[in-house]
C-alpha cells in the first residue's frame, strides 16, 4: 500500500483526557452512560472493569471518537473529540480492538503493523523503525512476511497490538488484551503495559482480568449501569469487595486470599503479600 | 435462537401474532400480484393498498418506509436513467443535451421499479415482522428439510449480520488513521480495506455456526422439539388456502391474458 503521508506523525506531547458529564444512548434506547466524568492524566495506567454492559466500552469509544457524547464533552488534550474525525484523533489515541479478526485487512504481518504508520503519515525511515520495534515487541520480528490468518488467534491479537504500538500514539487503549491468552501471552502483554507506561504514555485497558488489572494499573474504574461506582488507586478500589460485587467483579485472588487471612492490608502483588505475611508474623 | 442479528421488530401486534406460514403467504400473494399483475400502475398499489397497512397494522411502519425506501431508491433511480434514456428507439418526450427520455423507456422503468418495490417490502414486511426461528420451525413442521430452512433463515439474517460486522472493522480501520469521511472517492477508497475481513471473517463465522449447530445434533434424523410453540388457528388455515387459491388465480388470469389473443387470432 502506498504511502499518503497526508498527516504528519502527532507530537507525542502530554494528552490529558477529560471526560465531563458524559452521557450516550444508542439508537435502540439504551442509556450506555450517565453523566461519566473523569480525568487521566498523561502516563497513568488506567483499568476499566465491570459487568458486561456496565458502559466500559460505549466510554472507551468515547476517547477516539468513535462515539460522539449524547451530552457533555470529551476532549483528549486540546481537541474535542466532536470536533475531529476518528482518522484525526488516530494520531492521539491508539485503539486495539477485542477481536483481532475486525482488524486484520493486510496480507502479511509486517504491511498489517505498518498499516497504521501509513494512515498517520511516519515518514518511511520512522515508519520501518516503529513497525520493526512493534513487531520485535510482541514477539513476531519472524512473522513479518507470514499471513496474518496463518497465525494462531492469541497471536493475531499480538499483531493488532503491534500495529497500534507502531502508531506510537501518546494514548492507548486495549479493549481485553489478555482474553484467550496463555499464561506467556498475558505476561508478554503486561511487559508491554510496563513499558509503556515507562516511556510516559498513557494506558487504558478494559478488563475482565483482575489479576492482570491489579498487577500492571495504577488506578482502577468500577462502572456500572453507565456509571463510574469506584474510582482510585487500584489497591483501594480493588480491595472494596462490597463495590466489585454491585458489578459482578471479585477481587483480585491476592487480595481475596489477604481477606480470609485477616491480614491487615490487602495486597496487589506477590512482593507485597509476601512482606505483608513476613511483616505480620 | 437469538433474534439480534436478524431485521425482526418485536412488536405486540395482530400482525406479529399470525402464524409464520400464514405471513409467508400474504408474503407470496402480494410478490404473485407485483410480478404478475398487468398494466404499470396496478403494482404501486399492491404496495399501497395491501403491504402499507399491514406494516401499519403490525407497528412497525416508519423503520419500514425507511428501509425499503433505502433498499429500493438506488435501484429504482438506475432504472429510471437507464431505461428512461438508453432504450432504443421509442418515442422522445424530453430532450436532454445528446440523450433523450423515451416514453417506452419511462414506462418499462415505472412497471419494473413497482415490481422491485413490491418484492422488496413483501420481504422486509415478512422479516420484520416474523422471528427468524419461528418461521424455520413452521417450515420444518411442515416437512421440509431442516438444512433448506437453516438456508433460508441464515439468509435473513446475513444482511444485518454483515452490516454489524462492516461496521466494526470500519470503526477498527477509522482508529488506525483511514479516514472514512469526505467526498466519494474517499468514502470508496475506504471501503476497499473492509472486504477481505468482511468476507474471512463471515467464511469463518458460516463455518463455526455449521460445526456448533453440527455438534448440537442439527442433523439428526427423526422428530424434534421446540420451545417455542407456534401458534395456528382454523381461520388463518382457510385464509392460506384463499391466499393460494388468490395466487392461481392471478397467474392463471395473467396467462389468459397472454393466450387470449393468440387464441382469437
Amino acid at each position: 500500500m502506498k504511502d499518503d503521508g497526508q498527516r504528519p506523525t502527532e507530537a507525542r506531547a502530554p494528552m490529558p483526557i477529560v471526560v465531563e458529564d458524559v452521557s450516550f444512548t444508542y439508537p435502540s434506547g439504551t442509556h450506555a452512560l450517565r453523566g461519566v466524568s473523569l480525568r487521566v492524566s498523561p502516563g497513568e495506567a488506567v483499568a476499566i472493569v465491570g459487568e458486561n454492559g456496565a458502559g466500559k466500552t460505549t466510554l472507551v469509544k468515547h476517547l477516539n471518537g468513535l462515539l460522539k457524547p449524547g451530552t457533555g464533552r470529551v476532549t483528549i488534550g486540546d481537541w474535542d473529540t466532536r470536533e475531529h474525525t476518528v482518522a484525526k484523533m488516530a494520531a492521539r489515541v491508539g485503539y486495539v480492538f477485542q477481536n483481532p479478526d475486525d482488524q486484520i485487512v493486510e496480507r502479511t504481518v509486517g504491511d498489517e503493523v505498518a498499516f497504521g504508520p501509513r494512515r498517520l503519515g511516519q515518514p518511511a525511515a520512522e515508519q520501518q523503525a516503529n513497525v520493526a520495534a512493534a513487531l520485535a515487541t510482541v514477539g513476531l520480528t519472524e512473522a513479518a512476511k507470514t499471513h496474518p490468518y496463518d497465525l494462531t488467534a492469541p497471536q493475531r491479537k499480538l499483531v493488532t497490538l503491534a500495529s497500534v504500538l507502531a502508531m506510537r500514539t501518546p494514548i492507548v487503549i486495549f479493549d481485553e488484551p489478555t482474553m484467550g491468552q496463555d499464561a506467556r501471552g498475558v505476561a508478554l502483554i503486561g511487559d508491554i503495559v510496563d513499558r509503556l507506561k515507562a516511556e510516559g504514555r498513557t494506558v487504558l485497558t478494559i478488563t475482565h482480568d483482575i489479576d492482570f488489572c491489579a498487577a500492571h494499573f495504577g488506578r482502577a474504574i468500577v462502572m456500572a449501569d453507565g456509571q463510574v461506582l469506584a474510582d482510585g488507586p487500584a489497591a483501594d478500589v480493588l480491595t472494596r469487595a462490597d463495590v466489585l460485587a454491585t458489578t459482578n467483579v471479585e477481587p483480585p485472588q491476592l487480595v481475596r486470599l489477604a481477606q480470609a487471612l485477616r491480614l491487615k492490608r490487602a495486597p496487589l502483588t506477590v512482593e507485597e503479600f509476601v512482606a505483608e505475611v513476613v511483616g505480620s508474623e | 435462537m437469538s433474534t439480534s442479528f436478524s431485521l425482526y421488530i418485536p412488536r405486540e401486534s395482530g400482525m406479529h401474532r399470525l402464524h409464520p406460514l400464514t405471513k409467508l403467504a400474504l408474503v407470496a400473494f402480494c410478490l404473485v400480484l407485483g410480478l404478475f399483475l398487468p398494466g404499470v400502475w396496478l403494482t404501486y398499489l399492491v404496495f399501497l393498498l395491501i403491504i402499507v397497512p399491514l406494516a401499519a397494522w403490525a407497528g412497525v411502519l416508519p423503520p419500514f418506509l425507511r428501509a425499503a425506501f433505502k433498499t429500493a431508491l438506488p435501484v429504482v433511480i438506475s432504472v429510471f436513467l437507464v431505461q428512461g434514456l438508453f432504450w432504443p428507439g421509442g418515442t422522445p418526450i424530453l430532450h436532454l443535451g445528446p440523450l433523450s427520455l423515451k416514453q417506452e423507456g419511462l414506462q418499462f422503468a415505472i412497471r419494473s421499479a413497482g415490481r422491485f418495490i413490491t418484492v422488496v417490502s413483501s420481504f422486509l414486511l415478512l422479516t420484520f415482522t416474523t422471528r427468524p426461528d419461528g418461521l424455520m420451525l413452521a417450515l420444518s413442521q411442515r416437512g421440509f428439510p431442516n438444512s433448506i430452512a437453516y438456508i433460508m433463515l441464515a439468509t435473513m439474517q446475513i444482511v444485518p449480520r454483515f452490516q454489524a460486522k462492516a461496521n466494526t472493522i470500519l470503526d477498527a480501520q477509522r482508529s488506525r488513521g483511514l479516514e472514512t469521511e469526505g467526498n466519494l472517492l474517499v468514502r470508496l477508497r475506504a471501503l476497499l480495506p473492509l472486504v477481505q475481513p468482511l468476507l474471512l471473517g463471515s467464511i469463518v463465522d458460516i463455518e463455526e455456526r455449521a460445526i456448533a449447530l453440527e455438534v448440537r445434533a442439527f442433523g439428526r434424523q427423526g422428530p424434534k422439539t421446540s420451545l417455542l410453540v407456534l401458534r395456528d388457528t382454523p381461520a388463518q388455515r382457510v385464509l392460506r388456502w384463499l391466499l393460494l387459491l388468490g395466487m392461481l388465480a392471478v397467474i392463471g388470469w395473467r396467462l389468459y391474458l397472454a393466450i387470449a389473443p393468440r387464441l382469437a387470432a
